[in-house]
């Protein structure tokens, strides 16, 4: 004779054990949902970010570097090439203080001196992207055959980090101070027509893992950022 | 005992949850700058790590909300565990490298300019505290104030 209580117990420990199951099929299934989502959130980003990438083909300033990632000037045998953001403070202090070594070894015409805008610091304005219009101008101006001017122009009126940066109409008119006063210039700024240069620029850069500003090469190979190593490694 | 694992479970989850939600956002507005920072660990070619880099700011925006709602808790931990021990292994390996960046993990990222010191072991503790809670959250899933406790049933 089996108890009341007997049979009670057993059944209730049936319904336990099939409550547990229950729980563990739930826990599996929201476990793969998840799983999920994680999933596709990692495609969404993927998916954004080709959606914002620069067309394959996109526009090359005149004149601009055999690889057609910098604006080279003079045409001496030792190459040096300069990466910089037009928002980055120190790569304006590196210019101050390189500037007349660098003007000197072009005129005596020992270096190549390639000047390649990246733009690392757009999140850096409110709105972002200052330094992605900044080089884009500058883009402009070397298709007219001003690009030390106006980068030294750019560079005197540098806005600080945090700060809105310069207005498209405020690049023109830097450009109306060094001479570039044409429509086609003020046409080239407000079309952000080298932004996609920009962004190939900076990806390029990133590759050969220079993602930082100032960065300076030597034939090549980086130096630090002070006049002393640069004429070292000149020589 | 139960009330502390209830309600700890529940606190770990907020930690991570918001943590996740901060790291995500701060990097979601600048896809192209997460994967150069990415790239800047120097452990995969740069063309994963713009893959890598514009994925990871919604995977962790994702599980910031799967932590925040209670939902799936153990699954989210297990994979926030993950990514800490992943986040450590990477940054170990640039310091042991001598490489000086930095980590990326609040947005920013790249390389560091001349002059300025990475904080690589802040960087490895703070990971590390984080993994803790992860593990914990392993252990207790079932916490108070979660949607678990509506889909997976009663614990």
């Amino acid at each position: 004779m089996i108890s009341r209580a007997k049979v009670k117990q057993a059944n209730r420990m049936v319904r336990e054990q099939l409550a547990r199951e229950q729980r563990r099929r739930r826990t599996v299934i929201v476990s793969i949902v998840a799983a999920a989502v994680l999933v596709i959130a990692g495609l969404v980003g993927w998916a954004v970010y080709a959606n914002q990438a620069p067309p394959a083909n996109y526009a090359t300033p005149a004149h601009a570097s055999k690889d057609r990632t910098g604006i080279p000037v003079g045409s001496g045998p030792v190459t040096v090439d300069f990466y910089q953001d037009f928002l980055c403070p120190i790569c304006k202090q590196f210019d101050s203080q390189a500037k007349s070594t660098l003007d000197d070894m072009l005129a005596k015409n020992k270096i190549t001196l390639v000047y390649h805008p990246i733009a690392i610091l757009d999140p850096s304005t409110n709105p972002p992207g200052y330094s992605t219009r900044a080089g884009a101008a500058a883009a402009c101006a070397a298709d007219e055959n001003k690009f030390p001017q106006y980068f030294q122009a750019l560079y005197d009126k540098q806005p600080a980090e945090g700060s809105a940066g310069l207005t498209n109409d405020q690049l023109m008119q830097i450009g109306a101070s060094v001479g570039l006063t044409d429509s086609g210039f003020a046409q080239c700024v407000t079309s952000q027509k080298y932004a996609g240069w920009m962004a190939h620029d900076t990806d390029t850069a990133a590759s050969k893992n220079i993602q930082a500003t100032p960065t300076v090469l030597v034939n090549g190979k980086q130096i630090q950022n002070t006049v002393s190593d640069l004429v070292r490694a000149v020589g | 005992m139960h009330v502390i694992r209830l309600w700890g479970g529940t606190l770990a989850r907020l930690v991570l949850g918001v943590v996740f939600a901060v790291a995500g956002w701060s990097k979601v507005t600048d896809l192209a700058g997460s994967g150069r920072a990415v790239n800047a660990y120097r452990l995969l070619p740069f063309s994963l790590a713009k893959v890598i880099g514009a994925g990871l700011p919604f995977v962790e925006l994702a599980l910031a909300l799967l932590l925040l709602l209670g939902l799936a808790t153990r699954f989210a931990a297990t994979v926030a565990g993950v990514l800490m021990v992943v986040y450590i292994i990477a940054i170990a390996s640039v310091w042991a490298r001598g490489l000086s960046i930095d980590c990326g993990c609040f947005g920013v990222g790249g390389n560091l300019a001349p002059g300025v010191h990475p904080n690589y072991f802040w960087d490895i503790v703070r990971d590390a505290a984080l993994l803790a809670v992860a593990g914990f959250l392993f252990l207790t899933p079932r916490t108070a104030l979660a949607v678990d406790r509506y889909v997976l049933g009663e614990a």
